[in-house]
């Protein structure tokens, strides 16, 4: 308790003795309270000076915090004095983000007004960490972490056993997603769920002589890119996702069975895929019934 | 005990390299206190040792066989003060085959450049015992009859090198400009097969052979992009092209069923590329109004050679690719505005053409009136608009309510002949309500319901080559007649400043309708509740669990006739499929310091994931044999220790215990015609034991 106050008389002391100039506490001053935040501001981007755009060149600490004359003249405290804190939990996000986006409105950010995450009052620092050297959420090994406060149903999918290599850090919520929002559908860095998976999977992307159309319009309607316990990050398990659509002449309707049948065929191992090899599609110009079904 | 030697090369050059080059720095400065004001880097060099092999744990990063393993990670961090330069050089999993390495230079605020390297290795998770040789290559040549083979490791790995360059320009302009290219190499589990022909060897239900897809693709992408930021404009356009070049464009075949003698060779992917130019840009009329957009235009060609050697009599005029073009065109505006303190408004509009725009070409005269097919290629076009409407209103207390009318049209080309019925368009409309309170210490979270109803133009009915209308019992998944309702709760409790706990639980129900066949009802649900504990500043924990049951019911005709008429006889019945998902995963968590110099963490996840399928017969008199439910089960245990020697070193402690089982009997008595097996452990147990020493410096 002592030592507090020593530290807070120490800090009013400091503010009174500078320059009748000065418009709100130098960071020195806020350091005498808050040494562990000013000393990852310095090591951190905000703080390098010889950047001109840096909150170190436009009022320092008061920048994002605002002017903490009174604080500082109130011995601090939480709020006391109309000191800013965007990590409150009692100010509005769009309060907190109007300070973050003075400077990071443009690039990857232009979307971000009307975005899913600015519509449902996430806020900056909801998932950004600005006093640390490292933000989680900008490190692929760690950045599910914070996604995963809240879009709980994935923490789960990306461990079943058909999955990206997200656990291994290879694949990152922001390969396919701009949480800062996109022009196209759920925040995808590309304008279509498809244009997001090319940028991996481009061999499935055709033109081809014969498309099979689901996979041309949406991958989504067949795989969850998030993990699934079928092979290939398939929805549902083969023949029954091929059932959902195909009409049930021939062999197409045939019952899920493992004796050996004919319908074992589109059950097992590959299952419809034991025949239709080329499922997404195939640029055999031959383009008969074997093409037609993928076959070859 | 064994080394491996593909992950040694890195982990000395590396740790050497990396020593030579900071050493003298790091020397000065474990002369001195670190300057917590300035960044600080990290070297960790060790060896870890996994018990088993595995075909699980190590699907992604190589850890599959047992043996000795490189740890090596850096991340070197340099600032120089008064030019703002800053210099990294990050090293991460280089003793192991998922690697990367990246170094970054920038003058913060002017310019920056940077070039990185990424590796991802992709395990087949199972034991493959085959005679089929030529695998990896585009000619494979198999057995004629079922022959004992050897173990085959299947895998892929793409090897990625990024470049980037970033410019600050006079005025708030910026110049950025990215490239990645991508080589991937390897097999991947594929096959051949027809109903017909000879049994081979075990249960084999007609004739097929294993053929594993030669890999060895090289994709690039390329993004230039210059963008402005004014205090109220803010704008962003450039180009992004790629390029994928799949370097085999068929897979050959030497020996094999006679059965399957004319399934060769299969197409594999074709090269193509595509140009796109695109702008974005928003104005901030008021400091409460703003408007965004983004125009696009992009063509994507594909005119790689078609594969040779086809069987089929081409007819004149086709010549050696197809001409493939895809003219794709988007435009999006969306514009928000808060009229009043307490009221947002928000309208957008998207409008995404994908024109098609490949010639139709005959390939064949071989078909006749009742084939399902013309001999035409069948290039898919299609659009999407999307608009929508949300209002959302400030209450007391914290508390936001907000509504919203979502509409999406979409519309389909469709081909003459048809095998799977179409809809030229379809429209679905989505009501939202959503109470939100975000404001507040101790309870936050937010309650929403959603409505949606989908429906379109009439079916179109399939129908053969001479007009002769086919099946159309069933009506697609993603084109049905759907209603959807969907809520949703999150609630954050902060009862007491060290515990916080999170509910979330989500239940969606779909309807669908429209035809005879196809799926009926959908559900999903997911419960979770989170908790975490702080008991002090060297303690915390977390535990959460999870519930996530998903399920559709679909139903299905035995030998419908070809006009449609489904039999419903004993030997021919309606059936019902009930596919469900249910996982039940928890995790818990600590991290402490039971002493200055220590710090040690435990993680521990479990998934218990059983998948059902429920098979019922619709007609009466008919039986139907079940299939078995699967259950997966998954227990990741991690352990870690971290004891400080000096100031800045010290040693780090990692155990991680993987258990993965699983009854799938989806291979378990499956054999190739070849004589091909693929199988997986039913239970795999790994243990990795890893030490490391970790060095820290300014």
């Amino acid at each position: 308790m002592v030592m507090r106050l020593a530290t807070a008389l120490a800090a009013v002391l400091a503010l009174t003795s500078m320059p009748a100039i000065a418009q709100a506490p130098a960071p020195e001053v806020c350091k005498a309270c808050h040494a562990s935040s000013y000393e990852t501001y310095n090591a951190h981007k905000h703080g390098t000076k010889a950047d001109a755009r840096t909150p170190a060149n436009r009022g320092e600490c008061a920048t994002c915090h605002g002017d903490g004359t009174e604080h500082v003249k109130a011995g601090g405290g939480r709020g006391v004095g109309g000191i800013v804190n965007p990590g409150s939990k009692t100010l509005a996000a769009e309060a907190k983000n109007s300070i973050c986006l003075t400077c990071h409105q443009g690039g990857k950010r232009i979307h971000w007004a009307g975005s899913k995450h600015a519509t449902r009052d996430t806020a900056c620092v909801s998932c950004h960490q600005v006093h640390t050297t490292r933000d989680r959420v900008r490190d692929k090994a760690t950045q599910t972490e914070v996604c995963f406060s809240c879009h709980k149903d994935k923490r789960v999918e990306i461990n079943r056993p058909s999955r990206h290599p997200i656990p291994e850090g290879k694949v990152a919520c922001s390969d396919c997603h701009n949480p800062h929002g996109t022009a196209g559908p759920a925040l995808l860095v590309r304008d279509s769920v498809n244009d997001t998976c090319y940028q991996c999977h481009m061999e499935k992307r055709g033109p081809f002589v014969r498309p099979h159309n689901p996979a041309t319009e949406d991958c989504a309607i067949c795989h969850n890119p998030h993990g699934t316990t079928n092979a290939f990050l398939l929805k549902a398990r083969l023949p029954f996702l091929c059932q959902q659509c195909h009409e049930p002449t021939s062999h197409r309707g045939q019952i899920a069975s493992r004796t050996a049948t004919s319908t074992g065929a589109g059950t097992l191992a590959r299952g419809c895929e034991n025949c239709h090899t080329n499922i997404h599609g195939t640029n055999n110009p031959a383009n008969i019934s074997n093409e037609r079904t993928f076959r070859r | 005990m064994t080394f491996n030697p593909r992950h040694a090369v890195p982990l000395t050059a590396v740790a050497a390299a990396l020593l030579a080059a900071f050493g003298s720095a790091a020397g000065q400065a474990a002369d001195t206190s670190p300057d917590p004001t300035k960044p600080e880097s990290e070297l960790s060099v060790g060896a870890g040792y996994v018990t088993k092999d595995n075909g699980r744990f190590g699907q992604y990063n190589g850890l599959r066989d047992e043996g000795l393993y490189g740890l090596i990670d850096f991340n070197v961090v340099r600032r120089e003060d008064a030019t703002g330069t800053w210099l990294r050089f990050l090293g991460r999993n280089v003793g192991l085959e998922h690697r990367e390495l990246r170094f970054d230079h920038n003058r913060q605020g002017n310019w920056g450049y940077f070039l990185e390297f990424s590796q991802i290795p992709r395990y087949e998770p199972y034991t493959v015992t085959s005679a089929v040789s030529g695998i990896g290559t585009p000619n494979l040549t198999i057995p004629s009859t079922s022959t004992a083979g050897s173990p085959v490791e299947l895998k892929t790995r793409r090897d990625r090198i990024g470049l980037g360059f970033d410019k600050q320009l006079p005025g708030n302009w910026d110049l950025q400009v990215r490239l990645r290219n991508e080589e991937k190499e390897g097999a991947r589990l594929w096959a051949r097969g027809t109903a017909g022909g000879g049994v081979v060897g075990g249960p084999v239900f007609g004739s097929f052979e294993f053929a594993p897809e030669p890999i060895d693709s090289t994709t690039r992408q390329l993004e230039a992009t210059i963008g402005y930021t004014g205090d109220k404009l803010q704008l962003s356009g450039g180009y992004y092209g790629t390029m994928y070049d799949n370097h085999h464009n068929g897979l050959n075949f030497t020996g094999g069923l006679a059965a399957l003698s004319s399934f060769t060779p299969i197409a594999l992917p074709p090269g193509n590329q595509s140009h796109q130019v695109h702008l974005s840009g928003g104005y901030s009329f008021t400091p409460t109004t703003r408007a965004s957009f983004k125009v696009a235009y992009a063509r994507a060609t594909q005119d790689d050679a078609f594969v040779t050697g086809v069987n089929v009599p081409l007819a004149p005029g086709v010549g050696n690719n197809l001409q493939g073009r895809l003219d794709s065109t988007l435009a999006q505006i969306r514009v928000t505005a808060r009229p009043l303190p307490k009221l947002s408004l928000l309208a957008s509009l998207l409008h995404d053409d994908r024109d098609d725009k490949t010639p139709i070409l005959r390939y064949n005269t071989l078909a006749t009136g009742t084939s399902t097919f013309n001999g035409d290629n069948e290039p898919h076009s299609f659009k999407t608009t999307t608009g929508k409407l949300e209002a959302g209103y400030a209450l007391p207390v914290g508390f936001r309510l907000s509504g919203g009318i979502d509409q999406e049209r979409r519309k389909h080309n469709f081909s003459p002949v048809r095998v799977v019925s179409s809809r030229e368009k379809t429209d679905e409309t989505s009501y939202r309500a959503e109470l939100r309170r975000s404001m507040s210490e101790t309870v936050t979270g937010a309650l929403s319901y959603v409505h949606s109803d989908r429906d379109g133009s009439p079916f179109l009915t399939t129908t053969l080559n001479n007009g002769t209308p086919g099946s159309n019992l069933v009506h697609p998944l993603h084109l049905a007649d759907r209603e959807r309702d969907k809520v949703r709760l999150m609630v954050n409790w902060q009862p007491t400043s060290p515990l916080s706990i999170q509910l979330f639980a989500d239940h969606a129900q779909d309807k669908y309708s429209g035809r005879a066949l196809g799926p009926r009802e959908g559900e999903a649900q997911t419960y979770s509740l989170d908790a975490s504990y702080t008991f002090s500043d060297r303690w915390q924990a977390t535990a959460w669990i999870t519930r996530s049951d998903t399920r559709i019911d679909q139903s299905s005709c035995v030998n419908a006739g070809t006009t449609g008429v489904c039999p419903a006889t004993a030997a021919s019945p309606v059936w019902d499929a009930s596919l469900r998902n249910v996982g039940d995963s928890f995790g818990a968590g600590l991290r402490g310091k039971p002493y200055g110099v220590l710090e040690i963490g435990a993680d521990l996840q479990y998934s218990d994931i059983r998948d059902e399928y429920r098979q019922r017969a619709v007609t009466p008199g008919a039986t139907i044999t079940p299939l078995p439910d699967v259950n997966t089960r998954l227990t990741r245990l991690n352990l870690s220790a971290k004891h400080a020697l000096q100031k800045n070193t010290g040693i780090r402690l990692d155990y991680i215990y993987d258990r993965y089982s699983t009854d799938d009997w989806t291979w378990t008595t499956w054999t190739y015609a070849d004589g091909t097996r693929v199988l997986e452990a039913p239970v795999q147990k790994v243990h990795f034991i890893g030490a490391r020493y970790y060095y820290r410096f300014q």
